[in-house]
């Protein structure tokens, strides 16, 4: 099991959903949330696969911020 | 000599200056402005400038005032004439247009990879109907002007295509009404005397690669079974004859060629320029390698530093000076791009302008009718990555193409007003960037100038034309003003149709 | 690498941290989106409001060296995007007139086919850059001394090169 915390004041919490939609296929994930962050919970069959998944899901969710903040500009 | 600002420091006055860049260039400080009218001043000349103390009725005040640089005697209307000269090329839309009629290539050159395909392959020909569907879209430019350039690969290997654009083009302008040209860029090795003929008796205008002297060439460029560098020459030297029979300007119709420096070309700056003179060819373009095309396992073994490259470019335009003060004609291309730049006439090099031609001065039309927004986008796109990529001669509008989010951020970040580094820097009124590049080295369209290498490059070179100036030689000024003077080849447009 | 940005490298991951008062939200996003085709990026706060950023390799293990240059590059980009962050809001003015008319130059004006089809009932052009807003439109949340400001490229003062 991965525990990914985006921070509400980096990631847009619809740009992690979004991610996470991407990789449901390929993780379990589970969304919660605290005060200051979005949180993925995610786990895959093996470990090296989590991870992966893990770290690509990071870097959708961060360029969907990215991208978000750009079409809000 | 070293600028000592510091000590001028508490000396400076900011009220009598209009707004200026500045720039130590060999024993004299440049100054530069917004519109791109500049001096060159002595460092005591400078003192006085900055610290607001250049005396009226003296020449140096009038050189100032001429070059607008005081605030009170700002002419409004001149720097906007001399910016307007800048940028009203901006306005009339794509005047360049890549066609790249195969991908086939029968030479294999060291730093060309990714851009050319086997002979054999004949898939990457381009279709009559992707030609015709390209032209269809090429003559929807607002430009009245166009150029259609066939590339490849090798475009003599897809001779039909050519011939059936250009009968094509030639008859949608009948409507278009566009003042057309022709060129193709060509390694001569398939050239015969059929070829020839036609591509003379249409106006075609040809452009070769000439590496260097033979065993440069030779070991650059391998065509199987035959020497790359005589299959040029040979027809360098024959077409060069053909224009002359047909009674042209010896001295202005000419074959271009084009040079890609290499590591091995470095120590070889005399040889390159003395085969360009044997050759009768008047300009030189020294250009540096560039990433695109090719592996980074080619890179190492091609590349070199840029301060190398910059000593070959000054010993190489040294002799050609040299040359020059002997009564032989031959120039450089880059520098008389900058030259006419300071000089005050724009050429609009699409590459050396900001923003830069990319989308809005030049598109590409690959053989499978994808459009990029230039060759270097276009290549990219042979290796796996289509950032560049603009649409399709099937589905996409004129428009669609040159409003594509990718265009306009490519002249957003080209755009050396909004480039950290350029916005300071005193060549800024005459430099480009190119966002391919940028986005090959650093990830992003807007690279970042201080590390780039064709910063470096530009720097370099405008520094040494600077410096060549503030010597004040009156043989060496003329001999940069002859380079700046550009006389049209006429012969070369399409005649009317209409 | 100075004392705004600290790096770490462990478990073949480049780890540091960027204080968000120096550099703008803006700039960081810039400098990560340009990093996220080769590593993976991930971003956090820690306790005292630093962003810490973290850069693995996409592809195999990295060494030091590797993880090194990227931490290195990461700050130039930052500290370049922040600069040209500042620069646009400065030239935006200038930056923008040149880009329309590039782009209108580039477009040509509207053909008759244009002109039929256009269709007078859709929202708003579709403008990512809001190149076709007017200046008040698209600053308005702006003081009206801040959107008066001279651009700086026009201002007429000495700057260092
Ligand atoms: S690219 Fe380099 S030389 Fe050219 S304006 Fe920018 S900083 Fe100056």
């Amino acid at each position: 099991m991965t525990r990914l915390a985006f921070h509400k004041s980096l990631y847009a919490g619809k740009a992690v959903d979004e991610a996470v939609k991407l990789f449901a296929t390929h993780a379990t994930c589970e969304l919660s949330e605290t005060e200051a962050a979005w949180v993925v919970q995610l786990s895959a069959p093996d470990a090296r696969k989590e991870l992966r998944v893990a770290r690509e899901l990071g870097n959708f969710a961060l360029g969907l911020t990215v991208q978000s903040r750009q079409e809000a500009a | 000599m070293n600028l000592q600002l510091p000590a001028l420091a508490p000396r400076l006055d900011v009220t009598t200056q209009a707004f200026f860049r500045f720039r130590q260039v060999g024993k004299k400080v440049l100054i530069t402005n917004y519109e791109g009218f500049w001096a060159l001043l002595t460092p005591e000349e400078f003192e006085r400038y900055a610290t607001g103390t250049v005396q009226p009725g003296t020449p140096l005040h009038q050189r100032l005032t001429d070059n607008n640089f005081f605030k009170a005697t700002y002419d409004t209307r001149k720097a906007a004439d001399r910016l307007w000269q800048r940028r009203q090329a901006l306005t009339q839309g794509p005047n360049l247009h890549l066609l790249i009629v195969t991908l086939r290539c029968n030479e294999s050159c060291v730093y060309c990879h990714a851009s050319r395909a086997g002979m054999d392959q004949v898939e990457t020909d381009m279709s009559r109907e992707t030609a015709e569907r390209s032209i269809d879209l090429i003559l929807q430019s607002p430009n009245p002007n166009l150029t259609i350039e066939f590339q490849g690969g090798e475009p003599l290997v897809a001779f039909d295509v050519v011939k059936h654009a250009i009968a094509y083009a030639n008859e949608k302008n009948k409507t278009a009404g566009k003042q057309l040209e022709f060129t193709m860029v060509t390694n001569m090795s398939l050239m015969d005397e059929e070829k020839l003929e036609y591509l003379l008796a249409n106006r075609v205008q040809l452009c070769t690669s000439v590496d260097g002297p033979e065993h440069l060439h030779d070991g650059q460029r391998k065509l199987p079974g035959a020497s790359a560098h005589m299959a040029a020459t040979k027809w360098i030297k024959r077409i060069n004859q053909a224009y002359a029979d047909r009674g042209l300007d010896p001295t202005l119709y000419r074959v271009e060629a084009l040079l890609t420096t290499t590591r091995d070309s470095l120590p070889l700056w005399k040889e390159i320029v003395d085969t360009y003179v044997d050759l009768g060819c008047r300009a030189l373009f020294l250009r540096p390698v560039d990433p695109f095309g090719w592996v980074d396992k080619t890179a190492r073994r091609v590349e070199y530093p840029r301060e190398d490259f910059l000593e070959y470019y000054r010993n190489a335009v040294d002799y050609m000076v040299e040359l020059n003060l002997k009564g032989v004609q031959v120039l450089e291309r880059y520098a008389a791009i900058f030259l006419s730049k300071f000089f005050g006439n724009d050429p609009n090099f699409l590459d050396l302008r900001s923003p830069a031609g990319a989308g809005i001065g030049c598109l590409a039309f690959n053989y499978d009718g994808k459009v990029f927004t230039c060759d270097e986008g276009r290549m990219l796109h042979e290796m796996g990555d289509s950032s560049f990529l603009l649409g399709n001669v099937t589905g996409s509008s004129f428009k669609d193409i040159v409003s594509h989010p990718t265009v306009r951020s490519m002249v957003l970040a080209s755009n050396l007003d909004g480039q950290p580094d350029c916005i300071n820097c005193t060549y800024n009124p005459y430099c480009g960037t190119q966002s391919t590049h940028n986005h090959k080295k650093f990830g992003s369209v807007f690279g970042r100038a201080r590390e780039s290498t064709i910063c470096a490059v530009h720097k370099g070179i405008q520094d040494y034309l600077f410096e060549r100036i503030s010597t004040d030689d009156p043989k060496v000024l003329d001999i940069f003003q002859k380079w700046t003077t550009s006389r049209p080849r006429t012969h070369f447009l399409q005649p009317p149709t209409a | 690498m100075n004392h705004t940005i600290t790096t770490q490298l462990s478990n073949g991951t480049a780890t540091f941290s960027v204080d968000p008062s120096l550099y703008p939200l803006d700039a960081l996003y810039g400098a990560a989106y340009i990093f996220i085709d080769r590593c993976f990026v991930f971003l956090d706060k820690d306790e005292a409001g630093r962003v810490v950023v973290s850069l693995s390799p996409k592809k195999g293990p990295a060494d030091e060296p590797t993880l090194q240059s990227w931490a290195g590059e990461f700050g130039n980009e930052l500290l370049s995007c922040a600069w040209r962050h500042q620069i646009s809001a400065q030239n935006r003015q200038v930056l923008e007139q040149v880009t329309s008319l590039a782009l209108a130059g580039a477009m040509g004006p509207p053909s008759l086919d244009d002109l039929s089809n256009f269709d007078f009932s859709s929202q708003p052009l579709e403008d990512p850059l809001g190149i076709a807003m007017s200046w008040e439109e698209k600053y308005k949340k702006k003081t009206p001394a801040a959107a008066a400001g001279t651009p700086a490229v026009a201002a007429p003062e000495a700057v260092k090169p």
